[in-house]
């Protein structure tokens, strides 16, 4: 038996050509031609080379095979994690103690909170300089002030974060939803109220997402400010290098790897956990 | 007493209101009706001053209005959802506390909390004070807001469209409500309305709007239907 197709059946109408918009395709064009062009001066201007990378390929090999077995004695194990836990520390310190210096800025550079359109722009500008200058270079400038170690990758990490929290926490207070602030605007309250009672409260989740998400980035970021000199396993990983000591290089990239997913995981989490409760 | 005296609106080159003149007395509730784009909604954004008139006056009790004269009923709510359910009252009384004593919830004296959970108490929500407003149905969270606007303490509370987005059953409970505390508060309140039946019920005196001008102005139970281009395409319950 054969069961009766309804397609068959069901009305069609012809589907209209669509619009000719010339010029949006000659701007889809040079669009895209710019996007090619760009990237061929990327390319010469990075000296992209696959010929020289296949040639060298045995230093690459020579370097591994230094490297394999890693060192996993207690002692360079003990090392590593200690480093690590500098590491971590540092990213810890560098995002919370941008906190406050973040929040204000993001109140001043968010149009729904900032006091006047001066203030708007002055504070946009100081975010952007902050974000400007890699948190590496603030790394070296405080260890020129304050010496080598942990200290100067925590100053460096607070700079570059403000900019980068200060503007992701601004971008968030402008699309959080105006009706609750409309309504106690109404009602009187001045411009910090209607931020701390009903702007903060209503975007608290995605703020604290954003924190984790740096906490996340710094962390990692403290791994390469330790190359310059600031302290944790970064530090350890740069001294291995210079003393060709590859497989100790190679125990504390693993141990990187696990502090990595570990602050990955438990950051995803807790962010989802926000998530559902918001 | 809130009187709205010749007030016009325009907007770029339509008059949107021309020489609107209404009164709400302390104790009424006055429902303004009309079709979408009869100018009803502009009328109350211009008794609270949130659309610059071109002419006109607005006073509370005899002189000009301030902010803190008018409490606003919005139709979508505008709670807090994360916050508190006592929280939310609590705002109300913002424009009156120093900033020292309001940056945050725990700051609010005692005094203005158990005033806001009195409010609660009033529109029969005492017992969710702590419970997130997010939580509460929409019909509770009008009520909430109408708490809110109790705590504000002002002497005029406008609504915009007030049950538009509850259920008939909370649509008549809120109407219900705002008409009590009309009555029992003293309070004049002015409630812009898409629903005749619940204007003819709740309603002391209805005014209705046609391409900005008062057409009628009177007894809530006088017919409506002239306010209404066609009765076929009114949406009007």
């Amino acid at each position: 038996m054969t069961l009766p197709t309804v397609a068959s059946e069901a009305p069609r109408l012809a589907v209209p050509p669509k619009p000719r918009r010339p010029r949006a395709a000659l701007l889809g064009w040079v669009a895209a031609g710019l996007v090619v062009g760009a990237h061929l001066m990327a390319w010469s201007a990075t000296e992209i080379s696959l010929g020289n990378l296949v040639a060298g390929w045995q230093g690459m090999a020579r370097f591994l095979a230094e490297a394999i077995p890693p060192d996993l004695s207690p002692q360079v194990l003990a090392d590593s994690v200690a480093g690590a836990l500098v590491t971590l520390w540092i990213g810890l310190l560098g995002t919370t103690l941008s906190i406050p210096a973040s929040l204000a800025l993001a109140l001043l550079a968010a149009r729904a909170t900032t006091p006047a359109p001066g203030i708007y722009q002055a504070a946009r500008g100081l975010l952007s300089f902050l974000r400007a200058v890699p948190d590496v270079v603030f790394a070296l400038i405080f260890v020129t002030a304050v010496g080598l170690g942990p200290f100067p990758g925590v100053l460096a990490l607070v700079c570059h974060n403000v900019g980068v929290m200060g503007k992701l926490w601004a971008e968030t207070l402008e699309d959080a939803d105006p009706a609750p602030a409309q309504a106690l605007r109404s009602a009187g309250a001045g411009r910090l109220q209607v931020a701390s009672h009903a702007l903060l409260p209503s975007v608290t989740p995605q703020l604290i997402g954003l924190l984790l998400y740096r906490f996340d980035v710094n962390v990692r970021s403290s791994l390469v400010l330790g190359l310059v000199g600031a302290g944790g396993i970064g530090f350890l990983i740069n001294q291995s290098i210079q003393l060709f000591q590859f497989d100790q290089m190679l125990t504390h990239i693993l141990v990187v790897l696990v502090l990595i997913v570990v602050v990955d995981r438990v950051s995803a989490i807790v962010r989802r956990r926000l998530g559902s409760s918001a | 007493m809130l009187a709205l005296t010749d007030i016009a609106v325009r907007y770029g080159d339509r008059d949107v209101l021309h020489g609107i003149d209404v009164t709400v007395a302390a104790g009424e509730l006055l429902a303004v009706l009309g079709a979408n784009g009869s100018g009803k909604s502009t009328l109350l954004r211009a008794a609270a001053g949130l659309a610059p008139t071109t002419a006109g006056t607005v006073t509370v009790d005899g002189r000009t209005r301030r902010n803190l004269d008018i409490a606003l009923i919005f139709q979508q709510i505008h709670l807090v959802r994360r916050r508190s359910v006592l929280d939310n009252v609590c705002a109300g009384a913002l424009g009156r506390l120093p900033l020292r004593r309001s940056l945050v919830p725990a700051l609010f004296p005692r005094a203005v909390r158990e005033e806001a959970m009195a409010c609660l108490d009033r529109v029969g929500l005492a017992h969710r004070a702590h419970d997130r407003a997010g939580t509460l149905s929409g019909g509770q969270q009008q009520r909430v807001a109408i708490a809110r606007a109790l705590h504000q303490r002002a002497p005029v509370i406008l609504a915009d469209e007030p049950v538009s987005a509850l259920d008939p059953a909370a649509a008549e409970q809120v109407l219900a409500l705002l008409a009590e505390l009309a009555h029992a508060e003293n309070l004049a309140v002015l409630a812009v309305l898409h629903q005749p039946d619940l204007a003819r019920r709740y309603a002391n005196r209805l005014v209705g709007l046609r391409d900005g001008r008062i057409v009628l102005d009177g007894d809530p139970g006088q017919p409506v239907d002239s306010l209404y281009p066609s009765r076929a395409l009114q949406e009007v319950p």
